[in-house]
């Protein structure tokens, strides 16, 4: 059986501008959240977020990015694929081949210029330069672009989960022998639509995030970029290799359009399957990266599952009280720390706990620390009950 | 790689009623043909109320296959950009009501990915469930899902389709972006308007898709993509592909293709004809749906339909006369001529 291995990591979040910058952010229990001061939004003094303080301008000229209609969230996604790409020291030849895929994820693509958008689909102007780029796809389509790639590109939209299933459809893709190796990830940037959309549902909180905490009151949005390049293990003789993508799982919840059933079916399916696809047994998780939104439900049900899984549940935490929850690249971008885990063998501290969920008692880790990580379970549960888990393995 | 398709069900602008050729197919209006859709009998009424019609589509189109008791193992949705009128409604409010006091229900209902989960709700499928929103090449991708799901668990049977809507909104941006005709010629004839733009088009195509081919109707022999605006090298991975996968030309009963009456896009169009040079049929589909994204996916349903009734309507032809024997058809198209897909279907028997 082909192994899947992760040869190169790229990432942009409100923790740091690189891989290390991040890693330096989680050690040092370092969060990134904020106001928000990059645009206008009603919220952006009256709620936390997790942004990235570099403004698009900023990023346009350091990327040297100046086609017409290019936007925040494809600039995010080109930041943290350049690094992956010289990370894992593939050639441009290479990237542009046609066994070369492509697989990314984003939620809010071009939505990120949500006033603008208003105007060119409701007013009589004349069409501003974005009009190709506010779905999903025009993220991925500007890299394909800008690396004028000929392999298989997708754009995958599975809202919370999207880059977790971007990550599954790569490695399978390599597997199924379609392609020889794989970009994934995912891109998504605050935007006034989101913000509103989640604050509608009543679960942005107005405080920094408390994830599984008895007192947690919502989510904070963020916003970030990741991308992993993954590679068959037997193509990677003499090159660095970072961990083994060793096992996935995408499984629907069925129960609410946004909130989870209370048993957690789905969340219990995909970590279930996960572990199973991996050949392991749930006792020999050494850590979980988890969901952990902090809202009320998704923190209360991930518990519930875990439990219902694990006879002692492993050390787990939610990086999202970092980075805030990115959407679409929150997958990619927690896959990369479950990858450091791996790496240097140690754990981050889930930040702003005091007290375990009454029904569940389940209590995060709260250090950082060294300690002996063999497999890493990531978690991503989405909207419309799209669940998916990953594990990644010392290699 | 391959699967075959057992079942199709589609929500389309026509009526199913292809085949006659004395039948009237029904036409744009302003520029839009859109769905002709049933009365949903399926959905639980509560629900249908609080649908889109993106979701109401894919809900309509998917259920009478899926309430045939037949379970599935997963469910595969391809749509650039699910339910945009009802995010457009959303984005509404949040400049009208200057972001306070916002109902979710459109936010909900907008995202991509509430058709696909929808169904998994609606059809209590704890299994597989995913959203590919690549723009043009969203059905394709959801193919290429579904060929390797099938490869990973031969036994299984997945729903797999295709949704999009013609709303306000889009329809506006499409317009100023050029994609769809100022002047809308309403008929086939839009195929030689010469100008630019297509017609604009909607609907839902759904597809259980397996290795069984006991009553199969369709095998998909292959499927590949590729993104460029070059001609030249469109027209080599075609004979590329069709090389690689050991195609013998005269073996291909009719070749349908994505046609669509915008001038910017005819010389891909023509380019892949060239390769057949004038040997074997050619039709084209995008008169009796539209132009849309995921349209490629009615092509499949087309196809079926003209597997099942061993019969090609006069309408569709565009170079010679509707073949006697259909059985093998090499389905070509574009989108914006940036996304290409090929693909070629047999039937089954």
């Amino acid at each position: 059986m082909t192994a899947i291995v992760v040869t190169g990591l790229g990432i942009i979040s409100s923790i740091g501008n690189s891989a290390e910058e991040n890693r330096e952010s989680l050690i040092k229990s370092r969060a990134g959240i904020s106001k928000n001061n990059n645009f206008y939004s009603r919220y952006s003094t009256l709620l936390p977020f997790g942004e990235i303080k570099k403004s698009t301008a900023q990023l346009m000229e350091e990327l040297n990015a100046n086609e017409k209609g290019v936007t925040r969230t494809s600039l995010l996604a080109l930041h943290s694929i350049q690094e992956a790409i010289e990370d894992s020291k593939l050639t441009l030849n290479q990237i542009s081949s046609s066994d070369t895929a492509l697989i990314g994820a984003s939620t809010v693509g071009g939505m990120c210029l949500t006033d603008q958008l208003f105007i060119d689909a409701t007013t009589a102007s004349k069409g501003s330069e974005y009009l190709s780029s506010y779905d999903c796809a025009s993220v991925m389509l500007y890299l394909q672009n800008r690396y004028k790639m000929k392999g298989i590109v997708n754009t995958i939209n599975t809202a919370c989960s999207s880059s977790s299933n971007a990550i599954m459809c790569g490695a399978r893709l390599i597997k199924s022998g379609l392609v020889k190796r794989a970009i994934v990830g995912g891109s998504d940037s605050l935007s006034k639509f989101s913000i509103n959309g989640f604050n509608a549902l009543h679960i942005l909180s107005s405080d920094i995030c408390r994830p599984f905490d008895a007192n947690r009151s919502g989510l904070n949005l963020g916003e970030g970029a990741a991308f992993l390049i993954l590679e068959k293990e037997e193509d990677c003789k003499g090159k660095k290799v970072y961990a083994k993508l060793s096992g996935y799982a995408n499984t629907n919840d069925s129960f609410h359009p946004s909130s989870l059933s209370e048993d957690g079916q789905g969340p219990f399916l995909a970590m279930t399957q996960a572990i199973e696809s991996a050949s392991l047994d749930a006792s020999s998780i050494s850590f979980i990266n988890a969901h952990g939104t902090a809202t009320e439900n998704n923190d209360e049900v991930e518990s519930v599952a875990m439990r219902r899984i694990f006879e002692k549940v492993p050390a787990f935490a939610s990086t999202k009280s970092y980075t805030g929850h990115t959407l679409g690249a929150a997958g990619a971008i927690e896959s990369i720390f479950s990858v450091f885990n791996i790496i240097n063998q140690e754990v981050y501290s889930s930040l702003n706990y005091t007290s375990p969920i009454e029904k569940t008692g389940l209590v995060p880790n709260l250090n950082y620390r060294k300690t002996s990580v063999q497999h890493v379970m990531s978690n991503s549960f989405g909207f419309g009950g799209n669940c998916s888990s990953l594990i990644f393995s010392k290699h | 790689m391959m699967f075959y398709i057992n079942q199709t069900s589609c929500i389309s602008p026509q009526e199913f009623i292809l085949f006659d050729d004395n039948h009237i197919l029904r036409k744009a209006t302003g520029g839009k043909l859109f769905a002709l859709e049933p009365n949903y009998k399926n959905i639980p009424s509560a629900q249908l109320r609080r649908m889109g019609k993106a979701v109401r589509f894919g809900v309509g189109a998917a259920l009478p296959l899926l309430q045939q008791g037949n379970d599935v193992n997963g469910i595969i949705i391809g749509t650039a950009n699910g339910g945009m009128e009802d995010c457009m409604k959303f984005l509404k409010q949040i400049i009208e009501f200057d972001e306070d006091s916002l109902t979710p229900g459109n936010f909900v209902q907008g995202v991509p990915n509430a058709v696909a989960s929808q169904l998994g709700l609606l059809s209590h499928n704890l299994g597989y469930n995913i959203t590919n929103v690549h723009r043009g090449l969203a059905f394709e991708n959801s193919i290429i899902d579904a060929l390797m799901l099938l490869n990973e668990h031969p036994l299984n049977t997945y729903l797999l389709g295709a949704v999009d809507e013609i709303s306000d909104f889009n329809y506006k941006i499409e317009l100023l972006n050029g994609n769809y005709k100022q002047q809308s010629n309403e008929g086939t004839d839009f195929y030689e308007s010469g100008s630019q733009g297509s017609l604009a088009g909607e609907g839902a195509s759904m597809f259980f898709v397996s290795n069984k081919k006991d009553a199969a109707i369709a095998k998909l022999e292959f499927v590949e993509t590729i993104h460029s605006s070059d001609e030249e090298e469109i027209l080599n991975w075609v004979e590329g592909r069709l090389g690689s996968h050991l195609i013998e030309m005269d073996k291909i009963d009719l070749l349908l293709t994505g046609e669509n009456g915008d001038n910017r896009v005819l010389k891909y169009y023509t380019a892949i004809e060239s390769i057949f040079n004038n040997k074997i049929s050619i039709a084209r589909y995008k008169h009796l749906c539209g132009e849309y994204a995921t349209a490629s996916a009615y092509a499949v349903w087309l196809i079926c339909e003209l597997f099942k009734n061993s019969k090609v309507p006069l309408h569709i032809m565009k170079v010679g006369t509707p073949p006697q024997k259909i059985e093998k058809v090499l389905l070509y198209t574009n989108y914006l001529g940036e996304q290409h897909s090929l693909m070629l279907f047999s039937k089954v028997k």
